[in-house]
Formats: structure tokens, sequence, C-alpha cells
């Protein structure tokens, strides 16, 4: 496909959710902000966070993105925390605003496991193909964001049918698929072709977040990304999963806020008089995740757990695709009530 | 496209009680479920729950399938109640099964314990359909009391054609047999350990410490195949429970030659 990148103005981005919104349900970034928003449980969000959120055209006065990744993973769009099994609905075609680089990351591991391999999951391949994915450039970060130390870049390079860069007036707009061509092209009354000095004005400001995020991440001294595997490898006798897992709650809050993460359980659930079968989201910090029948338990103790769920991202992951299942996201930094950080667990491996 | 998660039905056409706490149950499933031979199936019974199981059947015999299944938690503890004519869940054949046609030319040691026995029947009959292609098969077979043996009379018939050892951990007033753990019996084998394979299913600790004898008597890493027990959910390589190392148990295995497996941690959990 020629690369081609569009100039979109700050007006115009209503207009732009306007043809979206002909073949998708939009959903949108939007910041917690001062009012709050609580969520099920009464937890109150960090007031400078996004949520992504169905897009009701009446509510919105002004389009915006989000500067950094949303509090919700990508996956949740593609495999729900909780699903029936049973048949294959009708979905709505959906198209998410607000994606991240980090979140494009993960979903190449997630398409291993749902796309690849003997069997597809027909459930997680019709979302796939029933969704919109319109990724932003990062213009901030959070102080729990690490991408750059696995060298993924705070912008995305591929994976998204639209992507949006922030000018400091307007937008580029850069399509990268086909279905991203179709939408540019129902709607070129409102995107003029970008200018040599707005790519130019693109690339200095992702220059400069580049650099500030890296000043940022040298605070914490992440090893190198090339030598994770062998470091979390050396590391199973390490004393660091027991002291850090002596904090752990159990809650599954890392498993679940993880961008990669995608074990889940077949279950069953009652509807009326029949059991139909569900899929719910796992977690390997949960105590039974392995638990075989008579009891047998290969992950029994809690650090032991803790230590799997690093294995799989920065081992089992690399032997099998050569990929690192882990984005740098820092939502498990952040959700975890026991301050479980995997920056210092990565640091404190590397010293040992 | 087809939902792979959704098992079909399967009934119940016979239920044999092998041992106090083992019964082998006779499925008849609703489409074929053609298997290899060490493949597993996963059983399930609408809110109850599901688990994997391997054949202990013939693979040759394609409209039924045995099941042989112990008492031992919430799934196998309910399948125990039920009766004849009864209708299950099954999905599969998943995995990769034993590798029979490796095994041509070779002699072949199978071990089992307690009811480990059960796939390596299905592995037994399997070979006896080609037995001319095997150089010598010779079972030895251990279990805790003479009362927990399984398929005693097959045994007795399978005798007339491999070479069979039994033992016991522990006897009673009428057992004249051996008394000892599995690897008590295995010495001085009738086997040329440098063109032989052995085959061992049982519970981990069993096939820990026979894994370690058999190295002792000459078995090379590659030559000791592997039944990995763990709790697959999916079958298809997607769940995530049964990671062991850089496999998963489900997808890569359940079969594995030690050589495989051996600098994996905690294999033996």
């Amino acid at each position: 496909m020629e690369e081609v990148i569009y100039y979109l103005t700050q007006e115009n981005g209503l207009r732009f959710l306007n043809l979206l919104e002909k073949e998708y349900q939009i959903y949108l970034p939007q910041i917690i902000g001062e009012k709050g928003i609580f969520c099920d449980f009464g937890y109150d969000l960090p007031k400078t966070d996004f949520r992504l959120v169905k897009y009701a055209s009446s509510k919105i006065s002004d389009f915006t993105l989000n500067p950094y990744r949303s509090i919700e993973p990508l996956k949740i769009f593609y495999t729900l925390p909780k699903e029936k099994l049973n048949l294959l609905d009708k979905e709505e075609r959906i198209a998410i605003l607000g994606v991240k680089n980090c979140d494009l990351y993960s979903l190449k591991i997630q398409d291993y496991v749902f796309l690849g391999g003997e069997v597809t999951d027909p459930f997680y391949a019709q979302r796939r193909e029933n969704t919109l994915i319109v990724s932003g450039d990062c213009s901030a970060f959070k102080e729990v964001c690490f991408c750059l130390a696995l060298e993924i870049n705070p912008f995305p390079e591929e994976g998204f049918d639209i992507n949006f860069s922030f000018l400091d007036s307007g937008f580029l707009v850069e399509v990268g698929s086909e279905k991203g061509e179709k939408i540019i092209n129902d709607g070129k009354d409102i995107f003029s072709l970008a200018t040599t000095e707005q790519i130019s004005e693109r690339d200095k400001k992702r220059r400069e977040i580049v650099k500030n995020l890296n000043e940022h991440i040298k605070l914490h001294s992440i090893p190198p990304k090339n030598n994770l595997q062998k470091i979390v490898k050396d590391g199973f006798g390490s004393a660091i999963w027991k002291e850090e897992a002596l904090r752990c709650v159990e809650c599954g809050g890392c498993n679940f806020s993880c961008d990669t993460c995608h074990c889940f359980l077949l279950s069953e659930d009652r509807f009326g008089n029949a059991h139909e079968r569900v899929r719910l989201w796992d977690a390997c910090l949960y105590a039974n995740f392995a638990k075989v029948a008579g009891g047998a338990n290969p992950l029994r103790y809690r650090y032991q757990r803790l230590r799997n769920r690093y294995l799989k991202k920065f081992d089992f992951f690399p032997e099998n695709i050569g990929l690192i299942a882990c984005c740098g996201c820092g939502r498990c930094i952040e959700v975890c009530p026991a301050k479980i950080d995997i920056r210092k667990i990565l640091r404190e491996l590397s010293i040992e | 496209m087809k939902n792979p998660y959704q098992p079909i039905e399967a009934v119940i056409e016979e239920i044999i009680q092998e041992t106090p706490t083992i019964r082998t149950f006779v499925l008849k499933p609703k489409e074929l479920i053609e298997f290899k031979t060490g493949q597993f199936v996963e059983l399930s019974f609408p809110g109850v729950g599901e688990a994997p199981f391997t054949p202990s059947s013939n693979p040759n015999i394609k409209e039924r399938l045995d099941l042989t299944i112990m008492n031992v938690g919430r799934l196998t503890q309910f399948l125990h109640t039920l009766s004849k004519d009864t209708i299950l869940g099954i999905r599969g054949p998943y995995g990769n099964g034993y590798p029979i046609e490796e095994f041509e030319g070779k002699e072949i040691l199978i071990v089992g314990g307690g009811v480990g026995l059960a796939p390596l029947r299905s592995l037994i009959l399997a070979l006896f359909s080609k037995l001319e292609k095997y150089k010598k098969i010779f079972l030895c077979y251990g279990a805790r009391t003479p009362k927990d043996l399984l398929y005693k009379d097959q045994i007795l018939q399978w005798q007339k054609k491999i070479g069979v050892r039994i033992t016991v951990d522990t006897g009673d007033e009428s057992w004249k047999g051996n008394v000892g753990l599995v690897t008590s019996i295995l010495k001085d084998l009738p086997l040329k350990m440098d063109n032989a394979v052995a085959v061992v299913c049982g519970p981990p600790i069993m096939m820990k410490f026979t894994t370690l004898r058999l190295l002792e008597l000459g078995f090379k890493p590659k030559d000791i195949y592997l039944s990995m027990e763990k709790n697959m959910s999916c079958g298809l390589g997607k769940c995530g429970h049964c990671r062991m190392g850089k496999y998963y148990v489900c997808r890569d295995g359940p079969v594995f030659c030690f050589e495989e497996i051996k600098d994996i941690h905690d294999i033996w959990e």
C-alpha cells in the first residue's frame, strides 16, 4: 500500500467521528477528570487516567485523544472477562480510538495465541475482523511506562488501521490497512495531504518523547531487552520471588490488567435450566491455576506462581515466537496493591 | 467457523468396575472420535466440570472408546455415581500421542504405575495389531495393593504374547507375587538397552524414580517416553494452564521423551 499521510484539523475531528459512526460503534478515550468515575466496586480511579467508553455523539463537544494508554488493556475488546461460548452471535463492528503502541505490540501475542496454532479461536477471530483500530502516538507518558526498555516505541508503526499523531494544531493521520483506507476515502473532503513541515513536526515530537521517556526509564535501570530471557531463566533460584511474593495478595490484578496475559478457563454457567459453556479470564497468580485432580500442584506456592508469570513472558514466548510477552505498559505496576514492580524485579535479577 | 470448545455428546454404553476406586467407562460418541494412542480427550458433564483423560482402548476400534477413570477429584467422583446410558460431553482428541512408528524394530519396555496403566493399555493394544514389527514388548506394572491392580484378566491374556512383571507396594494374604515399588522390578530385564525404548506412565513421583532407574539401566534420555500430567483446560494450546518450560503439554505433549524436558525445572511436581 502506498504510504500517504493526511492532515486533519481539530475542528474536523468530530466529522471524522461522524464518518466512523456510520459503520462502527465507536469506543473513545475519556478522561476520568475532576468529576471522577467510579468503577463497579467504588474504587476511585485516578483523575488523569483515560477509559475507553462507548461514544455517544450528544455528550462530546470536542475531539480529544489520550496522551498515553488507557486504563483497560486492549485485549478486553477481543476476549471478554467472562463470555458464553455456545454460539457465534453476530457482533457489532467497533472502532477503538486511543490505542497505543504498547497495545498494538501486545496484540501480536494475543493473535499468536488465538489465531495461531492448529485451531483458530472463532470468537477472537470474528472480533478481530470486526474491529477497526485507530491508534495514536503518545504525547506524554505515565510514571509506570517503560515500553522503550523493551524496544517498543511510544508511537505506532504497524498493526493499526488508522494512526493519529498530535501536532500543535490538528492531527496527522496515517493509513495502515485497507479497512482504514476505506474510511479515509469516504471522507476525502475533511482530510488534506500532509505537508513536509507537518511531517517533520510529527517526527520532532516523536524524538522528544523518546528522549524524555528514555531519561525517565534510565532511573529504573531495567536490563537490556536482549538479556531479559537469560536473566529470568538464570534467576530461577533467586530469593526475590519469595521476597516479592510475600506481599502478593493473589488478586490477579497483574494478570487481568496485562495486555499480553491471555490465560483462560473453560467452565460453565447456568442460564435458565441449561448449562452453557463460558470462558473466563484466568490468573496464574491464583492458587488453583495449575492444580490437578488428586491434589498435585506444580505451582503450589505463591512465589512459584509469581515466577511462572515472568517465565511465561520472558522465556516461553521468546522460545515460541521470538517476542517477549511484555509491552512495558506498566498496568501491572499500577494495579498491584502490594506494589510489586516488574521493573524492580528485572533490575534485581540482573544484579544477582 | 466451528466452535472448538463445544463438546459432542457421548453415551455411556457400559461401566466396568476395575478396582474399588477405578471404573472403565465405555463411551459411544455421536460422531467418530478417531484418536492416536496416547492422545487425550476432554470429558465433561454439564454443571460439574471438564477434565482431560487418555483413552484406554484400542485406537483401531473407531465407534467406541474406553476411559478408565479413578475416583480422585470433583468430576471423577461425580462420574463414578453415573449409570449406563448417561450422556456426557466429549471433545478431542488432543496432543501428540505415542510415536509408535518410531518404536518399530525396537524392544519396548512399558512401565505403568496405578491408573497410569490405562493409557498404556491403549498403547499395548495398538502395538498388538502390528506385533511382528516390534522386537519385544515387556510390561512392568505396579499398584498399591493387589486389589488396586487394573485389567487383571486381560494381563493374563497379554502374558501369552509379551513379558509381564507385576508388583504391589503392599501385599495381602493371597498375594504371592513381588512386593515393592515398581522400580524394584526394573532389574535384570531381558532387554538390550541399546535398542530399546521405555514408555512410562503413572503418578509424578513414580515417573521420577522410574526415569532415574531407567537411566541407571542404560536407557538414553531420548529413549524414555513420559506421559506428563497437567491441568489441560482447552486442549488447544490456548488457555495457558499446562505450560511446562517452552512447551504446552496439551499441544506439544502429553508424551515427551525425557531428552526434551530434562532441563526444565520442577517437571515432577
